[in-house]
């Protein structure tokens, strides 16, 4: 049993994880696993999967001769995604043993400003009263202000700095009396990002 | 005549006194060995314990075994762990617990490195969360160590009672 | 007086069980033995059918999965274009509504992370995850 799980495969992998760190900016992270055939009779590639649609992988080619070196791209689109995100791809070729390779890409996509909630709401008739967005700057960033804009004059906005990186925005709505939305733009000072937050008045819940 | 013979063992015994000592310095030591043992896998199954639904997502992650029989032995292998140290330092069963001890430590081991061999980039869950950021090689050398302690143990304890068994 | 070596195992395999039932008992919420979400955040389509009108169907697949098909009066909100669909989602719900959210199949994360991000960054109440996803709303749907 120990030498069966001792033999190795045909395929070798430089790494199965690779760790990317894209800039704040970036739309896509890609991650290059190299490989190299060790073994004496060329590898076929069946199969070549990711775990989710937001992650594309392709092969160079489909035959691995003996000898030959050669790598998967795996390239991960970032979207709107934040924090840690770690997305598999699965290979499958025709080696006798280990057919199937599992390669993991964990990417840590930096984040500016970490708005929490980045949704208030009161229920229609509900007191005015002022609630309160926590804004976090990421750790490889510096923000010294932050802007904080509505879009309608139904609800005011106000920044308060709460030191060591943080914000407080206090949103308060005019009044409840009328179901209206608003989008709060969040900037940081000297930066062309842009973050957003939601204030909304909602229907009161049905009573049943 | 067993007068005679129980007096000439007394005399060896007075004639050697440093033998005794010794015996009783490798008795100390192996027992340090079964309590070294038994508090690892009393920590490592009190952290599995405290957290099965973690436990059962390493596990899982290994992809040997379908979820629900991960998630039974998530909640059955840190206790069955527990009760076996347990053994180990009470003198209870101990043949028993050093068998199950050596048994799940070497499954522990095989399955890393099978996963390893797979190319899936996974946390033993031996020692819970805590060793998480353990590299493989760490991982191997950890359980190594600890199968050696185990498979002494078991010798030890093997070897005493065929000795028993003979008197 | 000694115990034969099977009989040792057998006693400590057997004295185990008992705290292990019992934790199996005391996380019997926070982890469900059909797949690895917890039961509080699962929904089976049934469930989720039941609750009516009080339910927001959220499809978390990508644009164009969701443009092919998808459950009548579901809101499109996924990762790829969450600052975009977030608003659009929020602004059709309102307190007391049920949400539940849905990617492709039992072993599609979409959904799961969705659900997550509605909870930790909105924080909203009352998140769930459909069981099944896509495929099983269509197998009882056919």
């Amino acid at each position: 049993m120990i030498m069966c799980l001792g033999a190795r495969a045909e395929l070798k992998w430089e790494q199965t994880t690779i760790e990317l760190h894209p800039a704040a900016n970036d739309k896509q992270a890609v991650g290059h696993f190299k490989y190299q055939n060790a073994g004496k009779t060329p590898v076929h590639f069946k199969s070549v999967h990711a775990s989710c649609g937001c992650t594309t992988a392709q092969s160079q080619k489909e035959e691995v001769p003996p000898g030959d070196k050669g790598e998967i791209t795996a390239t991960f689109n970032i979207g709107d995604r934040t924090g840690t995100q770690i997305k598999t791809v699965t290979v499958e070729t025709d080696e006798a043993t280990n057919q199937k390779t599992v390669l993991t890409l964990k990417t840590e996509i930096p984040q500016q400003l970490e708005i929490t909630p980045n949704f208030v709401f009161w229920k229609q008739g509900e007191k005015a009263d002022t609630k309160t967005i926590n804004v976090k700057v990421g750790k490889d960033f510096t923000v010294k202000h932050i802007k904080v804009t509505s879009s309608t004059p139904d609800f005011q906005a106000k920044v308060e700095e709460a030191g060591n990186g943080q914000f407080k925005i206090d949103v308060k709505p005019q009044d409840t009396n009328k179901v209206v939305a608003s989008m709060l733009t969040i900037q940081p000072e000297d930066s062309q990002k842009v973050f957003y937050a939601t204030a909304r008045i909602t229907n009161a819940p049905q009573v049943q | 005549m067993k007068q005679t013979s129980n007096i000439e063992h007394r005399t060896s015994n007075i004639e050697l006194p440093s033998d005794v000592g010794s015996l009783g310095v490798w008795r100390f030591l192996w027992r340090i060995l079964d309590f070294a043992v038994a508090g690892i896998f009393i920590y490592a199954g009190a952290l599995k314990a405290l957290d099965p639904v973690q436990f059962a997502s390493d596990i899982d992650n290994y992809k040997i075994l379908p979820w629900p029989v991960s998630v039974a032995l998530a909640f059955y292998l840190p206790w069955l762990e527990i009760f076996c140290a347990l053994g180990l330092v009470f003198r209870f069963l101990c043949r028993g617990a050093l068998s199950i001890l050596t048994a799940s430590i070497l499954v522990f081991t095989l399955a890393t490195i099978a996963a390893k061999i797979r190319g899936l980039d996974i946390t033993c869950g031996c020692f819970g969360h805590a060793s998480q950021n353990w590299s493989f090689p760490s991982h191997l050398a950890t359980n190594l160590a600890i199968l050696a302690a185990l498979l002494a143990l078991l010798f030890k304890v093997t070897s005493r009672n065929r000795l028993q068994n003979l008197v | 007086m000694k115990s034969s070596l099977v009989g040792q195992v057998v006693i400590l395999a057997a004295l185990a069980l008992l705290p292990a039932a019992g934790e199996a008992i005391y996380f019997r919420d926070k982890i469900s033995w059909r797949s690895a979400i917890a039961p509080s955040e699962m929904v089976t389509v049934d469930q989720a059918r039941g609750w009516g009108d009080t339910a927001i169907w959220v499809d978390a697949r990508p644009e164009d999965e969701f443009a092919n098909d998808h459950v009548p009066g579901a809101i499109s909100l996924n990762e790829d274009r969450w600052n975009e669909l977030l608003p659009q989602f929020l602004a059709v719900w309102a307190p007391g509504k049920k949400i539940i959210v849905y990617c492709s199949s039992l072993s599609c994360n979409a959904s799961r992370e969705v659900a997550h991000r509605l909870r930790k960054e909105a924080q909203l109440a009352d998140v769930f995850v459909l069981e099944g996803g896509w495929e099983a709303w269509m197998k009882k749907n056919r």
